[in-house]
């Protein structure tokens, strides 16, 4: 045992099979949760949280190694790539897996008292499964080195989404959800689409593979109509404008705890596909990725304006966020577009960063909701008199995601802005400082609502914090969007070499 | 010299620590006035420390962390810095007692929200003064925003909130212009920290990113932005329109925002602009601080005309002041020694001048109700001190010999002469006329009409900082040639600023 625990990190970080782990973790928890409950149902809960959190300290070795190391692969069985699959684990692969390890555990921990309200009681085990299946799948999604692999996961993370949306049983939800699932089908299949061609143009899955061969094939129709299946499918997934309909609806209607995990992390899984779609065609000549590239500039400046103009109008504090998270991936998108190192930069920061904060603000307004059953702003003016600690987190969520610095928010978009310069187009810095005055517009409107005006409701005068397991969690989040924010240099000095491999198609 | 110093850490931390103490336990009406008066105090004794020091040459350095690499929060003493930080952090202390006496009717609820933020904009100015690069400027004066909006809908009626949104649009909105002035020049010069006599001019010819040399048109877009974004603060013309709407506040926060902290915070941003970002020897060769100019005579003019028109006394208040603070900016868009000395030292002689007139303001407002100028007449023989000490304000503004405002005046005529644009002097004299035009008249009903109504006694903790604050006029107007008075803070400040050039 002493000897187990004077284990040394870098011998720990040695051990080869942790890639694999982290996905049997939580997806072989998610099986067992429903046979848990048949025995002993008040442990559920305890187990999900259980399975998470060895699920985020499995990350910690493979950012050890990354760091030291480098990106290395997996192969599972010891098949030879390209034959074999293969786990790879790079910096953006690393990203969001350390977004899953540090919300996972927050999100669970919050879903013990809340779901119990929010999830009608026979469905329990089934939210449980479900929210691990989708994490599961979020992580083999991002390390998954093989096409079609990549689809698997996305449609384990897909279907455990549309499933998540309607669990709570609110017809609305389930409307919501049933829309989600259309629009995610097409997506699916566009995708799959895509990969069959590649296959057959290449008879390879493995994705560096495959970016290899590429570049040889003289068939521009084939390439262009996979590349613009992956590229359309991604993006719907992703939601950028005019794809982004089916996100307001779905993030604002789910429970609390899976609002946050869609908003997110599940989007990230489009921003993740539109990256490895990135890798794959960077070498082809035939393409003009710098076209490309050229529209998806202009999608995400427009998800940005747009999104925040949406928000704008709206009543429900849900569904604000919800078109929030439209704007920020409008940012990523943007971001990654400009293809310039410091704007690609910000956009990884801003994927990793988005997701925390944005896992703040659902988990805030979810414990507002809980406590009083109110959503609008209207109806929850004077909250902060009540419940002064979770909305002094929502009001520190709101600053970090419109931008203020030195929280977390600010620095990828400080990078993006500075990346549009470095590009050579001005204009898209404005963009992003006209979004963050935009967003500015209506997270004020939610601060003043929560601080600056008379309670009308008797639910909200009579309204107290939520329970200690579900605000530490939102009080601890919060905390981190000013502390990483303040830590930003670490992660900028770990992103600069992947991005500057990136550019030069060494992926 | 540059050495490490966590002064200005703890000046700020002082700040901060009221403001958590007040919010934690300010419902205890003993506790609130402790902490408040005890920060101002203590801080005041902080930032006086680093004076000696400063004035033998000294500069204090503290960095205290980096997010985005070589861009970071910092801060660093230099003696235009402590000047502005000196000037707010006195009359912190004059604000709170009178804000105490002042407040002393409302709910507990709403005074710890009051004095809580009041802390946190005190806190803000002095992160604005010490800031040693162009981002922790911007951090503490979006900070200051955020901080001053609670005051500024104190009341929480539908004026207020009305005012309130007045107020954020606007100082957003040029809040958003200092950050793309804030890309700009890290993109252009690949650093924002002050202190090099000029970011640009040494980023200029060869930028680290590749930008490479700058036109003129990309250093005409980068000043724009950047004196238009704290022009906004400033309440340059015709940005100046949050400023009256916000008279809706109580009177210490109108003294907050005209002479603690927001208004000056702007025209020091732009002393920042001028002196450490752009640098004197780039802006010589630039025409730009032509325009500034003119936009400055603009508001000088402009602001005086619309205040002669208001009957209510907060809002002539209100256009003066849009009058009063662009003769920093005229001062500073000069570009010769002797307007330098003015344009830091202005930020004390408005300050103080005009938060007497406040103070008084709100006194008689408290006292009788009244807050229209037709119904004065007479109230100088009720409330003598208060009405003295607002003569003595209105004095320093016309520029009488003697008092603060006549050394700015001097000052800014022979600093335009010297530059050889007498029509900027004459502006000068203009403007003392005009503001003789709209405070006598006021003086004259107070003395000299018989006394309407009965007016109540303000009480001392209202009256003591009004002859306080007026006794500073005095003292601004007569210790110029005294060692560590703030003209030779001043002058010593912009000696080392046009020093630097010379080398």
């Amino acid at each position: 045992m002493a000897a187990a625990l004077t284990v040394s990190w870098s011998a720990l970080a040695a051990w080869p099979h942790w890639l694999i782990v982290l996905i049997l973790l939580p997806l072989g928890g998610a099986v067992l949760t429903p046979a848990l409950y048949a025995l002993q149902r008040r442990l559920v809960p305890w187990w999900a949280l259980l399975v998470a959190g060895l699920t985020a300290l499995t990350v910690l070795p493979l950012l050890w190694r990354l760091a030291h190391e480098g990106p290395f692969s997996y192969l599972p069985g010891g098949w030879a790539r390209p034959y074999g699959v293969e786990l790879r684990f790079d910096e953006f692969a690393a990203l969001l897996a350390a977004a899953v390890a540090l919300l996972a555990p927050p999100v669970l921990l919050f879903s013990r008292r809340y779901a119990a309200r929010a999830v009608p009681a026979g469905r329990l085990p089934f939210y449980y499964t479900l929210l691990l299946l989708n994490l599961g799948g979020l992580l083999g999604l991002a390390i998954t080195a093989d096409l079609f692999n990549l689809f698997v996961f996305l449609e384990v993370v897909s279907l455990s989404a549309y499933a998540l949306v309607a669990v709570g049983g609110r017809p609305v939800a389930e409307l919501a959800a049933f829309k989600y699932l259309l629009m995610g089908a097409i997506s699916s299949l566009l995708i799959l689409l895509a990969v069959g061609i590649l296959f057959a143009l290449t008879g390879s899955l493995n994705m560096a593979d495959v970016a290899q061969r590429l570049p040889a094939l003289a068939t521009p129709a084939a390439l262009t109509l996979a590349a613009a299946a992956l590229l359309v499918g991604f993006m719907l997934k992703a939601a950028l404008f005019p794809l982004h309909n089916w996100l307001p609806e779905a993030h604002a209607s789910a429970p609390g705890a899976v609002s946050a995990v869609l908003s997110g992390l599940v989007v990230k899984a489009g921003i993740i596909g539109l990256v490895r779609t990135y890798q794959l065609f960077a070498g082809v000549e035939l393409l003009d990725t710098a076209n490309l590239g050229a529209i998806l500039v202009w999608l995400g400046a427009a998800s940005v304006v747009m999104g925040s103009f949406f928000a704008v109008f709206q009543h429900d504090l849900k569904l604000m966020l919800a078109y929030s998270t439209i704007t920020n991936i409008g940012y990523i998108v943007m971001g990654w577009a400009l293809a310039s190192p410091q704007a690609m930069l910000g956009a990884s920061l801003h994927l990793f960063n988005h997701a925390l904060i944005k896992t703040t603000l659902f988990l805030a307004a979810g414990a507002l909701i809980y406590r009083t059953g109110l959503r609008t702003l209207e109806e929850l003016r004077g909250i902060g008199r009540t419940m002064p600690l979770n909305c002094a987190a929502l009001a520190l969520g709101a600053l970090a995601i419109v931008g203020v610095p030195p929280t977390a928010g600010f620095v990828g978009k400080w990078f993006i802005a500075l990346g549009a310069l470095q590009a050579g187009r001005p204009f898209f810095a404005l963009v992003v400082v006209f979004g963050a005055l935009l967003a500015a517009v209506y997270y004020v409107r939610i601060i003043n609502a929560f601080y600056f005006r008379e309670p009308e409701q008797k639910a909200v005068v009579t309204a107290r914090e939520v329970p200690w397991s579900m605000l530490a969690p939102v009080l601890l989040l919060a905390l981190l969007c000013l502390g990483i924010g303040l830590l930003a240099r670490l992660p900028v000095e770990f992103l600069e070499p992947a991005v500057a491999r990136l550019l030069d198609g060494r992926s | 010299m540059e050495i490490v110093d966590p002064r200005p850490l703890l000046a700020l931390g002082i700040s901060l620590a009221c403001a958590l103490l007040v919010f934690a336990t300010g419902r205890h009406y003993g506790r609130r006035v402790l902490w408040s008066m005890g920060a101002a105090l203590l801080k005041f004794g902080v930032v006086i420390s680093l004076l000696p020091g400063a004035m033998a040459g000294e500069v204090y350095l503290f960095r205290l962390v980096e997010f985005p690499p070589g861009v970071g929060i910092g801060f660093r003493v230099d003696l235009m810095g402590l000047f502005f930080a000196l000037v707010s952090s006195t009359l912190w202390i004059f604000t709170t007692i009178y804000a105490i006496g002042y407040m002393r009717g409302e709910a507990d609820r709403a005074q710890v929200r009051f004095f809580g933020f009041f802390a946190l904009c005190v806190a803000a100015t002095v992160g604005i003064a010490f800031a040693e690069n162009l981002l922790t400027l911007f951090i503490f004066y979006e900070l200051l925003t955020v901080c001053t909006y609670p005051l500024v809908i104190h009341k929480e009626t539908p004026a207020a909130l009305k005012a309130g949104r007045k107020y954020l649009i606007y100082t957003l909105g040029g809040g958003g212009l200092v950050l793309l002035g804030l890309v700009l020049v890290q993109h252009a010069a690949g650093t924002l920290s002050f202190g090099q006599t000029g970011l640009l001019a040494a980023g200029a010819h060869d930028g680290p990113l590749g930008g490479g040399p700058l036109g003129g048109g990309q250093l005409g877009l980068i000043f724009a932005v950047l004196v238009l974004g704290f022009g906004v603060k400033a309440a340059v013309m015709p940005l100046h329109g949050w400023l009256p709407s916000a008279m809706v506040a109580p009177t210490p926060v109108s003294a907050l925002l005209h002479a603690v902290a927001v208004v000056k915070a702007g025209a020091f941003g732009i002393l920042r602009v001028i002196y450490d970002i752009f640098g004197l020897e780039l802006l010589a060769q630039l025409n730009f601080t032509q325009a500034l100019a003119w936009l400055a005579v603009v508001s000088i003019i402009g602001g005086s005309l619309l205040a002669w028109r208001q009957v209510n006394l907060k809002r002539r208040l209100a256009y003066s002041t849009v009058s009063q603070v662009s003769y920093i900016l005229l001062a500073a868009s000069l570009l010769n020694p002797t307007a330098t000395v003015v344009a830091i030292m202005h930020l004390a002689n408005q300050g103080f001048a005009k938060i007497t007139m406040f103070f008084v303001a709100g006194a008689i407002e408290q006292g009788s109700g009244r807050t229209e100028i037709n119904q004065l007449d007479g109230i100088g023989r009720q409330m003598p001190w208060s009405l003295a000490a607002f003569t003595v304000a209105a004095l320093s503004f016309i520029g009488v010999p003697l008092l603060a405002g006549f050394l700015t005046k001097w000052l800014v005529i022979l600093g335009a002469l010297e530059g050889e644009a007498w029509w900027f002097a004459a502006v000068m004299v203009i403007s003392g006329l005009l503001n003789a035009v709209y405070w006598l008249p006021v003086v004259y009903r107070a003395y000299f009409r018989p006394v309407t109504g009965v007016v109540a006694d303000p009480g001392w903790l209202l009256r003591g900082p009004i002859i306080a604050c007026a006794a500073f006029v005095v003292l601004l107007g007569t210790t110029a040639h005294f060692h560590l008075l703030p003209f030779s803070v001043a002058s010593e400040a912009a000696r080392v600023i046009w020093a630097e050039v010379a080398n």
